[in-house]
């Protein structure tokens, strides 16, 4: 039956790609270039950007002796109107007159214009009609003058946009609270700004046939492998879908293990821990539209990593990690182990908690593998619930949860009160690692399955059919589960525990080994020595 | 594509046919359990009949009442535990018989003491305990005792401080370090000492003082055995004689005479090391069991000084005479019982194997008239928050 369902979803995409070839090619937007006529380019125009209300057509003339026709054509909420009012209209219309008119003869108008004229940063002559459209609808304004088959685009780009905020997903105590916006340029400035280094390179590409997204592929030249910038280009370029419209279809499109229920690409909100990873070595993809950065390659325990742990002291910030390593364990593992105990291997656990969790198993309906089901699905209910929820009506959500998990359920003899428990362990310590919450959620079902069946040799199979999965997966060709395996001595020194800076001699070996040294040996603070 | 759909199709089906034949066939929820905390064998009336009492956590009724709960009724009153009694053929008959009178299946990893009637050791043990070592359900970490009585009268006593009677007994057996004076005998190491040749099993010794409800379950001593039979018992001073030579004095009270003499000093056990140290001199086998021991004073009944030197030093030197005497008083238990309870057997065999040979069957013809010479070195090393006791000067 699956195969049919393959075939299809295989007929369906041959259907698309025919879709999408017809729509490349359609007569809408012409391959042709302007004319020297004002009045066809603007009926061309016209025709093309359609009935849209948003777009504006000002018509004018300037010059002094001899009037000179033209147009100003630009998006209405997507341009700088101070720009297009002050930098533009203004010196035609005005100081055109301080020119001489001999100078301002239609034949070489536009070369005047451009060099004199506009007191804009950015303008370019553009011949295509299709360029021109394309910079119009991407914020740009068009000016076309009689008599010229070239126009010009003004830089005028300028929207509403979200302010650089603290990010909600990633917050920390000490550190940087920026956070990347929707807005592409803002979010690569914020990484230029936090690497000064004329080898930042930013290349943007344009991905979307319909949505023409700007996707932008961030690394340091010198530091990232060049074979692996080569392979994210490649790989983005191979996408030919009709719309980009978050970092999230860019993923599931050229990540490496597309059926692997664990991410093989990391994203971020922060520009200090895209910064970091940059210069680890690893390549950022930045998409137009979203906050959330990508970096290639990912490595499993980068999910264990928070950007707190560079900027606390060495010692807390090895406990926590250690912690994160322990509720990882917790949160796949708690409520499997506690049905395989309590249901097969009894003599496993100490003669007073035996009895004090017999005595709460007493009279409660459901044997404890179902429990731990119902439990688990209620709990994730109300997570996705709680995510979901219009702030004003969140209030509720937790009241009406801890019912349902809570006292209510085992004093209503439903639930067993160790389970509420095991449960509420399992939510708090999930929360803990928040890239991989989802995978937990998912080995943790599936682990309460197979210990419901097998008991401990089922939590036993399921965790090294887990690990055998992870050490076999690579992102963009380095192992998944690097440096543990293959083991890298060298770069266990932010694995379990995170050196002080001063350690940290080396760049991950797999990722920024092209160029490993990260600083100098000994800079461990000491009292300067006699003939220093 | 198709293919991933194939080999999914494949895992799927693999892991349905694993989880559904091969799982669940040992799953037990927690309320079909009965949790055993105690098993006593007696021999009944009936000859060649075995009769087990066990006695079953209700763990409903372990949960203490709450604070708002007093309006509920019912638990207040019930006893915590259930005591089945069932007389069969053999041992592992009579607890599946219990089947019949409880509705869940005896659960015995967690049994804590098997207690083995006089009646019963009397007549020899190694029948009623193949099944505790055989199956893989009880352990070998639980505690043997012998009741003087028959061992469901022990199991019927009153426990005070804990829910469960054969708990109860159980931490009174852990608890044995502040006295020194009941041994402690696992079933491990009673196995051990029953494969054993030379040395004789002991198990503690368990009474039931007290009568009608109030009766009580007492530690007061050791059984010995021969072979698996029960053979005699030793008193508390003789137990404790047993367990310095065996080196499981964890602590414990030595009183000795004032040197003035007009009153008791109590020495607390600090440390104490032993050692059996088998040694043939002139042809003969001579055994020496030395001790070392430090106490501290803990409490004196007499008024004197007992800091001058002279005072301190004839205070160790009566110690190391009541633990000489102590020692002395087990050996002569044990040569009157002809039980090699110190184990002198096996300490000869380490050291001598190819003697061994030869003295291992007449060891019982060597083991009474065995020269055992014990050598106690006991110091004396702080004497509390105070020096001199408290008195007007």
């Amino acid at each position: 039956m699956l195969q049919r369902i393959f075939k299809k979803i295989h007929v369906q995409q041959i259907l698309n790609q025919n879709v999408q070839e017809k729509d490349s090619a359609s007569p809408k937007v012409s391959q042709d270039n302007l004319s020297r006529d004002l009045k066809q380019n603007l009926k061309m125009l016209r025709n093309i950007l359609g009935p849209s209300s948003d777009v504006v057509i000002r018509e004018f003339s300037f010059g002094c002796e001899e009037k000179i026709n033209a147009a100003l054509i630009f998006l209405d909420g997507m341009t700088n109107k101070t720009i297009i009012n002050e930098s533009i209209i203004k010196p035609l219309m005005y100081h055109a007159r301080l020119i001489s008119p001999e100078e301002l003869r239609p034949t070489n108008s536009i070369e005047i214009i451009k060099r004199t004229m506009l007191s804009v940063g950015e303008v370019k002559k553009v011949t295509p009609l299709e360029e021109a459209i394309n910079d119009c609808l991407a914020g740009d304004t068009i000016l076309l003058i009689n008599g010229f088959h070239e126009a010009l685009v003004v830089s005028t780009k300028g929207w509403e946009a979200r302010s650089v905020e603290e990010p909600k997903t990633e917050a920390v105590v000490r550190g940087p609270r920026e956070g990347f916006t929707e807005t592409l340029r803002v979010n690569t400035a914020l990484l230029r700004r936090k690497i000064c280094n004329s080898n930042f390179i930013l290349e943007t590409l344009q991905l979307g046939q319909k949505t023409k997204t700007n996707v932008c592929i961030a690394y340091l030249m010198g530091v990232a492998n060049p074979r692996l910038v080569e392979e994210v280009k490649s790989r983005l370029k191979r996408i030919k879908t009709d719309a980009i419209l978050e970092s999230g279809y860019i993923e599931e499109f050229i990540e490496d293990a597309p059926f692997s229920p664990f991410p093989t690409m990391a994203n971020s909100e922060k520009p200090d821990v895209v910064a970091a990873k940059i210069l680890e070595g690893r390549v950022a993809i930045l998409v137009d539209g979203t906050p959330m950065v990508l970096t290639v390659p990912m490595v499993f325990i980068e999910s264990f990593q928070s950007a707190e742990d560079y900027y606390s002291r060495p010692y807390y910030a090895s406990l926590v990690r250690t912690l994160r390593f322990l509720a990882f364990l917790i949160t796949i593992t708690a409520p499997a182990a506690y049905v395989a105990l309590t249901t097969f291997h009894q003599e496993f656990i100490p003669t007073p908690l035996l009895i004090t969790m017999a005595a709460a198993r007493e009279g409660t309906p459901f044997p404890a593998v179902a429990e731990a089901l119902i439990m688990g699905t209620i709990f994730e209910i109300l997570r996705e619930a709680g995510v979901r929820l219009p702030r004003p009506i969140g209030s509720a959500i937790s009241i009406v949860g801890a019912l349902v998990i809570g006292e209510s359920a085992v004093s209503a003899g439903l639930i067993g009160a160790p389970m509420v428990i095991v449960i509420s362990l399992t939510a708090i310590a999930s929360f803990v690692i928040p890239s991989q919450s989802d995978v937990a959620a998912l080995a943790r079902l599936i682990l309460t399955i197979l210990a419901g069946f097998l008991g401990a040799f089922g939590i036993i199979i399921g965790l090294l059919g887990g690990l055998i999965h992870l050490c076999a997966l690579r992102s963009f060709g380095t192992p998944y589960f690097s440096p543990l395996s293959p083991l890298s001595l060298l770069d266990l020194k932010d694995v379990f525990f995170r050196v002080p800076m001063w350690a940290m001699l080396t760049r991950p070996r797999g990722i920024g080994w092209h160029d490993f040294k990260r600083q100098k040996w000994g800079l461990m603070p000491r009292p300067p020595r006699k003939n220093e | 594509m198709v293919k991933r759909g194939s080999l999914f199709l494949r895992i799927l089906a693999i892991s349905l046919i694993i989880l559904l034949t091969a799982g669940c066939w040992n799953r037990r929820e927690l309320d079909t359990l009965a949790i055993v905390s105690g098993t006593g064998i007696d021999k009944p009336e009936e000859p060649g009949k075995v009769q087990i009492t066990v006695q079953i956590i209700k763990p409903g009724e372990m949960k203490a009442p709450q604070a708002g709960g007093g309006g509920e009724g019912g638990s207040g009153g019930q006893k915590p535990y259930w005591t089945v009694t069932a007389t069969g053929d053999t041992v592992f008959d009579t607890i599946r018989e219990m089947a019949h009178k409880s509705n869940r299946k005896l659960f015995f990893p967690h049994n804590e003491i098997i207690i083995l009637g006089e009646d019963a050791a009397e007549e020899g043990v190694q029948k009623y305990l193949d099944f505790f070592a055989r199956d893989h359900e009880p352990r070998w970490l639980a505690w043997v005792l012998v009741g003087k009585n028959t061992a469901s009268e022990v199991l019927e006593t009153k426990a005070e401080l804990e829910k469960v009677p054969a708990i109860s007994i159980s931490k009174l057996i852990e608890a044995r370090g502040a006295t020194s004076e009941a041994s402690a005998v696992t079933l491990h190491e009673f196995l051990t000492r029953l494969m054993s040749k030379t040395t004789a099993p002991v198990a503690s010794l368990i009474e039931v003082s007290g009568q009608g409800k109030e009766k009580t379950a007492l530690l007061t001593g050791t059984a010995v055995f021969k072979k698996d039979k029960l053979a005699g018992y030793l008193n508390k001073t003789e137990t404790r004689g047993l367990l310095w030579v065996l080196n499981e004095i964890k602590s414990g009270i030595i009183d000795v005479e004032c040197p003035g003499g007009k009153g008791k000093v109590s020495l607390e056990i600090i440390r104490a090391r032993s050692k059996i140290i088998p040694e043939i001199k002139d042809n003969t086998l001579h055994l020496a069991v030395e001790i070392d021991e430090e106490g501290n004073l803990g409490s004196q009944m007499c008024s004197d000084d007992l800091t001058s030197e002279s005072a301190w030093k004839t205070l160790e030197k009566n110690q190391a005479a009541v633990i000489h005497n102590e020692v002395m008083a087990a050996l002569k238990k044990a040569r009157e019982l002809n039980t090699d309870i110190f184990g002198f057997g096996e300490a000869v065999h380490k050291k001598y194997p190819k003697l061994w040979k030869d003295i291992e069957d007449k060891w019982d013809e060597f083991f009474p008239n065995l020269e055992v010479a014990v050598i106690v070195d006991a110091k004396l090393r702080r004497s509390g928050l105070i020096t001199k006791t408290v008195k007007p000067e």
